[in-house]
């Protein structure tokens, strides 16, 4: 009845290369059409918004909303952006509107002239940077997906095609999974590209399944660092302390989490009942450590 | 899952020519007159007395003699070689166009090979040839005889009244109109018109066997099941299955299913050969739960009439239910004081909806058992479909069935709430108003009337069901003001004859409303009583007399007078509350959240129990929301619940609500009614084992962790985890470790697993 979304087995305790890298976040709000998708492309971009601040200064994050959103202008702050962005950076950029395809070209809806497809390719393809994301949540935004693909860079898309052309449900449930631990699958605090993109995903599946319509939109993804790719922190960021004790407690926890992951790649050699005599013994051995780390960071006024 | 569709008519009309040959001799109406060929007839009179060796060997004759086209389709027709038939009625039709005789007989070819479509363009064709052509009229007026429209009136009309009518064709006429007075329970109307079609049968030396089997059922339907008719008919033709399969389908439709089946078993003990008695055994078994028994004669009956699709559909579903498993509660049989429940649920769903229905329809066992005063005899067996056209196939072997549930004693067929969306339907109110019918079904050995089971299946749902509240459509509301509510005597009719498109529905309702009525005016021990009058064999209007101490007429007075108090200030309203609808829907769209409101409360004062998926309620809420106003968006959606409200996403809002607000109980009902509605929400059952948990009630806690499992949720890790939680709290450690093992393969890092592993760990350790 229900198709299961993949798991992937990212969860392998190494955390998103996040620390070594900055990260710069542009959305853009498209033009509503009718005043209910207006208000549902403000939530959405709203959501990405506060999610990116969990990651990112204020000041690598730009919105362009539906009133300022014109194509110089976006063209402009892009071009602006390549002279300062690093090669080492990551690049997200969020298209929240409707878009079109009249079988050629595709447009992204804004005031004046349209973002085509040609200008989203020459935006990123001009970026120093490889490592980059573009979240297109519009309708028709699958036309995309083949000219935009390249080695590094991920693409999530409302639609598999340029002719799925109806208004999409998947931007509502991709924003609210940016704040929803449900999205969370690997339970790190971190959610992903891939998390979020297979949560959004399973929610279009679940919509259409439940009122028995045919699908309308079939959100598509390419790339293949998308779970590396961290959109959202849930919680703290971990704070950095110089207590001896902290560090070697955090020391203790990273060494288990690396005996974990070996015992999880020996999986197969082992029977099933040792497997997960072994797992849970890891693992009480884990949820000690990290026992002790909460107290300890109570203990050094670190917990607030 | 296979889906099962019928035969479409081009469909049905390929299979038609590709018959390869003669079959074993099959029942073939008798046509009095239409067919009018000395040689044809003297054949037919052999194989209407039951001579069908000497039939056979007459018509083959026939076919290989040089008797004329029309005579030798005739011919190829009673031996069951269709293709044949047909493609002589074609060449003769090729011939001589004009022929309406021979034109409106190979509309009856293809009207008994079940291809009513086609065969009502071919009589039309005759008729435009020949408008007044009384067979083909007849033939016409057969096909339509269950529209809506009356369109087979302005066929039978001419034929009873008509001065020049053919007396064969105004017997048929006359028979047809028995047979429909019989199915709307008027059985004087049914013998007056039987004593018209006998006079001409008799003087013209036709068998009476349609009649004999018509007064056989008329006696039936009267309780007189040792009828002479019977007797008279065996006399004429001991091979006549007709005299018992002819009344069983008057059987069935008063739901006495299982004396159809006796009846059925007689015309194939007479008649093997009648292809159409097997059918509707192997359909009426189905309703007794009797599987293999009815698929053995569906075969059988596809094997002799391949054209019907009616075993075709049927024996398909019985393939497609493979699919499905069969739950047994209790699970080990025995249990003292239980009765059994059988659940056979579609694979994918039985782990959801299992426990919800097992326990919905104990608690609906327990409701009626005490208050219609009757202890079922006989487990329960409870079917849900996915896919609704199964479900109509079950009920009827046919698809395009409208209803969403269907009760043939200890047998319930639905759809599964996975077959809709949660708007159009309430899963567990249908089952509670099917469990009601299991009541006055089996109370009355199946002689409670149509509308009074409906009646009390639909004030069960009002009163006492897991969404109560009073929901009648508008449309109903307008049928009411317009005059269309029928006398109590004659509200059977509403359901078995309907003479408008939404008659049913109104019927349905009104029923409903009597009930309540008797209910307020009389109390509710008249209303048992008044059922157990129909298990005496008392009819309507014999009923009410005895029970209420009026007559039916001042019965319908009465019953009135309570409509007009009740319901009276919304039917004196409607109009201005559609005005009103529209004004705040407008308001609403174009943000005016105030005057939304406003028009939302002018239309609740006319109808505060209007809580269908359009509510005022909701748009109301909704505006409350948009104005920061939760305090009354929540006192709206309240008030919607109370009433019977059932809109899940407005539910769960409501439930959110309540949580934060800490009132946890109201929460956990607000929930588990969504989940009457809509089962499938893995969020819904994640929330409420949370919920539960957090008050104390571990077991329904697991229970609903279970179901969301079973859901196949995105977030495994959380729903291991929740599971664990509750299985630890319910005292069952080891299950509580496995489980916490998966939540913790799929999220090593998952802090809340770990600290219940810590938490279960040291507790094991402190007991040990």
């Amino acid at each position: 009845m229900k198709i299961v979304s993949a798991i992937w087995p990212v969860c392998l305790a190494i955390l998103p290369a996040l620390a070594l890298a900055e990260l710069h976040v542009v959305i853009i709000e498209g033009l509503e059409g009718e005043s209910r998708y207006g208000e549902q492309f403000r939530e959405q971009v709203a959501a990405i918004d506060i999610a990116a601040r969990t990651l990112t200064d204020n000041d690598r994050i730009r919105v362009f909303r539906s009133n300022d959103a014109g194509r110089d202008n976006v063209l402009r702050y892009f071009e602006s952006l390549s002279a300062t962005l690093g090669e080492d950076d990551q690049l997200a950029v969020f298209l929240i509107g409707h878009g079109s395809f009249d079988d050629h070209e595709y447009k992204f809806n804004i005031p004046g002239p349209d973002l085509t497809g040609e200008d989203l390719l020459n935006i990123l393809n001009n970026m120093p940077n490889s490592n980059q994301l573009l979240v297109n949540t519009s309708s028709a935004s699958g036309a995309t997906a083949d000219m935009l693909q390249q080695e590094g860079r991920m693409l999530i898309l409302a639609t598999r095609s340029g002719v799925e052309r109806h208004a999409t449900r998947f931007g509502v449930y991709f924003a609210s999974g940016l704040s929803d631990p449900a999205a969370d699958v690997d339970k790190n605090r971190i959610i992903t590209a891939l998390e979020a993109f297979n949560y959004a995903e399973r929610r279009v599946e679940d919509f259409f399944e439940r009122r028995g319509s045919l699908a309308t939109e079939h959100p598509r993804m390419e790339g293949d660092q998308t779970g590396r790719f961290s959109l959202v922190r849930l919680g703290l960021a971990p704070t950095v302390s110089d207590d001896e004790k902290l560090s070697d407690l955090v020391a203790d926890r990273n060494a288990l989490n690396a005996r974990i992951d070996e015992l999880r790649l020996s999986r197969e050699r082992m029977s099933t009942d040792d497997y997960q005599a072994r797992f849970l013994e890891a693992m009480l051995d884990l949820a000690r450590v990290e026992e002790a780390i909460e107290e300890r960071e109570r203990e050094v006024g670190l917990d607030e | 899952m296979n889906s099962c569709r019928p035969l479409s008519g081009s469909l049905a009309t390929l299979v038609l020519t590709s018959v390869l040959g003669p079959t074993d001799l099959e029942a073939r109406d008798i046509h009095y007159g239409a067919v009018d060929h000395p040689d044809v007839i003297a054949c037919d009179r052999l194989y209407w007395r039951g001579e069908t060796q000497e039939s056979t060997v007459c018509y083959e004759r026939l076919l290989r003699s040089r008797a004329p086209l029309s005579v030798k389709a005739e011919a190829a027709w009673a031996l069951n070689d269709l293709k044949t038939a047909n493609g002589i009625f074609q060449q003769v039709l090729r011939e001589q166009p004009d022929d309406v005789v021979s034109r409106t007989r190979w509309g009856d070819l293809y009207a008994a090979s079940h291809n009513y479509g086609e065969a009502m363009n071919i009589y039309r064709e005759a008729l435009s040839t020949d408008s007044s052509y009384a067979f083909a009229r007849l033939g016409a007026a057969r096909v339509l005889v269950g529209s809506f429209d009356d369109a087979a009136n302005q066929y039978l009309e001419p034929l009873l009244t008509g001065s020049d009518v053919a007396g064969g064709a105004r017997t048929g006429a006359w028979l047809l109109v028995a047979r429909l007075a019989l199915e709307n329970g008027d059985r004087d109307k049914a013998l007056a018109a039987l004593e018209e079609a006998e006079g001409f049968l008799t003087t013209n030396d036709w068998p009476l066997l349609e009649i004999y089997a018509l007064r056989a059922s008329a006696d039936l339907l009267n309780n007189d099941s040792d009828s002479p008719w019977t007797a008279r008919s065996l006399k004429y033709n001991p091979s006549f299955g007709g005299i018992y399969s002819i009344p069983a389908h008057f059987y069935v439709i008063m739901r006495r299913y299982r004396d159809a089946i006796d009846l059925y078993q007689q015309a194939i003990d007479i008649e093997p050969g009648l292809a159409s008695a097997h059918e509707d055994m192997g359909v009426n078994l189905l309703r007794d739960n009797q599987f293999s028994r009815a698929r053995r004669h569906l075969e059988i009956a596809h094997d002799k009439d391949p054209f019907s699709p009616k075993a075709v559909n049927t024996l398909r579903l019985l393939d497609s239910l493979e699919n499905f498993r069969l739950v047994d509660d209790p699970a080990v049989p025995g249990k003292a004081g239980e009765l059994p429940i059988t659940l056979r649920l579609h694979k994918e769903e039985a782990a959801v909806l299992a426990s919800y229905a097992i326990k919905l329809t104990r608690e609906s066992i327990a409701e009626f058992t005490e208050r219609y005063d009757f202890e079922l005899r006989e487990p329960v067996v409870i079917e849900m479909y996915p896919d609704h056209e199964d479900f109509a196939v079950r009920t009827s072997g046919m698809p395009g069935l409208g209803i969403l549930g269907a009760t043939f004693g200890y047998v319930v067929a639905m759809d599964s709430p996975s077959g809709r969306s949660p708007e159009e339907f309430q899963w567990g109110t249908t089952l509670w108003h099917e469990m009601a019918h299991v009541f006055t079904l089996e109370a009355t050995d199946h002689l409670v009337p149509r509308w009074f089971s409906e009646g009390i299946s639909v004030f069960e749902e009002w009163r006492s069901g897991p969404n109560r509240g009073v929901r009648i459509p508008i449309s109903v509301y307008l049928a009411i003001k317009e005059g269309r509510m029928l006398p109590v005597a004659e509200l059977d009719q509403g359901f078995v004859r309907p003479s408008y498109e939404s008659q049913v529905i109104v019927s349905y309702m009104q029923a409903g409303l009597v009930c309540q009525f008797i209910d307020q005016k009389f109390g509710v021990e008249k209303l048992t009583a008044l059922l157990y009058k129909f298990a005496d064999g008392l009819k309507t209007l014999d009923a009410v007399e005895a029970t209420f101490g009026i007559t039916a007429d001042e019965f319908d007075r009465e019953f009135r007078k309570f409509v007009e108090s009740e319901h009276g200030h919304i039917l004196d309203n409607l109009d201005q509350w559609h005005r009103t609808q529209l004004t705040m829907m407008q308001r609403f769209d174009a943000s005016e959240w105030n005057g939304a409101i406003d028009a939302a409360e002018q239309m609740l004062d006319v109808f505060p129990n209007y809580t269908e998926p359009d509510s005022p309620y909701l748009v109301m809420a909704s505006a409350y929301e948009k104005l920061g106003e939760q305090e009354s968006a929540m006192a709206t959606l309240e008030t919607f619940e109370a009433r019977g409200g059932y809109e899940p996403d407005a539910l769960m809002r409501l439930a959110n609500w309540m949580y934060g607000q800490g009132r946890i109980a109201e929460s956990i009902d607000v929930m588990q009614s969504v989940i009457m509605v809509d089962p499938l929400d893995q969020d819904v059952h994640g929330k409420l084992g949370d919920m539960l948990l957090e008050s104390g009630d571990a077991a329904e806690a697991l229970r609903e962790f279970e179901v969301a499992l079973a859901l196949e949720p995105h977030d495994k890790a959380t729903a291991y985890y929740r599971l664990a939680q509750a299985y630890y709290q319910t005292g069952k450690t080891d299950q509580a470790r496995d489980t916490l093992f998966l939540a913790l393969d799929v999220a090593p890092g998952f802090r809340p697993a770990q600290r219940l592993l810590l938490e279960l760990t040291r507790s094991d350790t402190d007991i040990h």
